[in-house]
């Protein structure tokens, strides 16, 4: 198995990489959606904070109550 | 040195196919702010891909409890049939709906920061 | 508003670059501690200031002793703000720039081949089991591939493990990388199913400083 020798894409998965490496994800609200109309922002949705506290929850090994998450 | 100037390569080691790699990683490119507009073209499936992330969400947490009782020895040989077949069931309508909404894994996997994806 | 891009050990000069934004270098001292920042009138992210942020961090790499980067954050709105959120964190932030001291940071990134996820199960007992064969087997490969990489680590960080793919960050020495490389070679060669990428050498983002929070 030897690695893959095409520059184009090596450069591509470098460049993800950094990228990836870099953005301090708490910044980028990825997992949190506004939705617009007309370029307004009318509806945010605060997903993220929600499945982080249930996703922690869940890998304390508790069983899940909703509830809790959002407390 | 300029990243962008100049081609940059740290890849030091690899096997196997390097697009699967760079597959995994092009949704990083989302990471930068996008916003769901109300343009009716994409309304319907950016609700759409809000609704089956959560879910997909609750369908993972929940599998994974199955699979902790189960291990734990406490599901009767029928709670383990029902459970399952309910699982089997609910894991091939999403699969039905991502198809429908023309949605990837990678379109309900959602970021959380330092506890990784979701997916 | 302030833009940092981490902190630094005995740098003897700036890089000859611009910052973010093409806004001038600087270096700020807050207690024992000696940041590099910039000046930033936007709180934008773009994959230009990601970029350049990448930039300068490296510059800092080769002008310094040790580097704890920041990772591309909100930028602060005022040195005071900057001041109070880094002396808060001081001992720790100290603590992780000595032990970055002499390492890099290798990221590892693993595809395993996609599993069925829709077995032809007979019965939901069975899918059940099946599931769970699916759990061990994942755990199993992380470990496989983990454990002999975190030996030759200082420390790891970043770890992801989700559907079929892997994610880690490894600190290592820089005396230790090349058996590092030498056991992914390993890897590679007893697990020729997976596709998997190792990259670097990186400046230690994910060991440290989240001086940027």
């Amino acid at each position: 198995m030897s690695m893959d020798q095409r520059p184009d894409l090596r450069q591509q998965v470098t460049l993800l990489e950094l990228v990836d490496r870099v953005l301090n994800k708490g910044v980028v609200l990825s997992g949190d959606i506004t939705l617009s109309v007309a370029d307004v922002d009318l509806v945010y949705v605060g997903l993220r904070v929600l499945l982080s506290s249930v996703a922690t929850l869940e890998e304390q090994g508790m069983p899940v109550a909703i509830g809790d998450a959002l407390r | 040195m300029s990243a962008t100037h100049e081609p940059l390569d740290k890849l030091l080691a690899g096997s196997g196919d390097l697009d699967r790699i760079a597959g995994e990683l092009e949704h990083i490119q989302e990471a930068f702010p996008r916003r769901v507009n109300a343009d009716p073209e994409k309304v319907e499936r950016g609700l759409a891909q809000l609704v089956l992330t959560l879910v997909e969400l609750l369908r993972q947490l929940m599998e994974r409890q199955a699979l902790r009782r189960m291990e734990g020895g406490n599901l009767t040989d029928e709670q383990l049939d029902r459970l399952g077949e309910t699982f089997m069931k609910l894991d091939q309508r999403m699969t039905e709906l991502k198809a429908e909404f023309g949605l990837e894994d990678r379109d309900l996997n959602l970021n959380l920061g330092p506890l990784g994806n979701l997916l | 508003m302030i833009h940092v891009y981490g902190i630094v050990d005995e740098l003897d000069s700036l890089p000859p670059l611009e910052g973010v934004g093409d806004a001038p270098l600087a270096r700020r001292r807050i207690g024992d501690l000696e940041l590099v920042v910039s000046e930033t009138p936007r709180d934008e992210v773009t994959q230009e200031a990601v970029l350049r942020h990448a930039e300068v961090v490296e510059g800092l790499m080769t002008h310094s002793r040790a580097v704890l980067p920041a990772q591309f954050s909100r930028p602060f709105a005022d040195g005071e703000e900057l001041a109070s959120a880094v002396s808060a964190k001081a001992p720790e932030l100290a603590e992780s720039l000595s032990r970055v001291r002499g390492c890099v940071e290798l990221g590892l990134r693993v595809v395993a081949p996609a599993s069925e996820s829709s077995p032809s199960a007979e019965s939901g007992a069975e899918y059940l089991r099946a599931r769970l064969d699916d759990e061990r087997r994942r755990s199993r490969l992380i470990a496989d591939i983990d454990e002999p990489l975190a030996r030759l680590s200082q420390a790891t960080a970043g770890a992801r493990a989700t559907g079929n793919v892997f994610e880690r960050a490894y600190l290592v020495r820089e005396e230790d990388l090349s058996a590092f490389l030498d056991t992914v070679r390993e890897l590679e060669t007893e697990h020729p199913e997976l596709a998997l990428a190792c990259t670097g050498p990186w400046p230690p983002y994910s060991f440290g400083a989240e001086a940027g929070q």
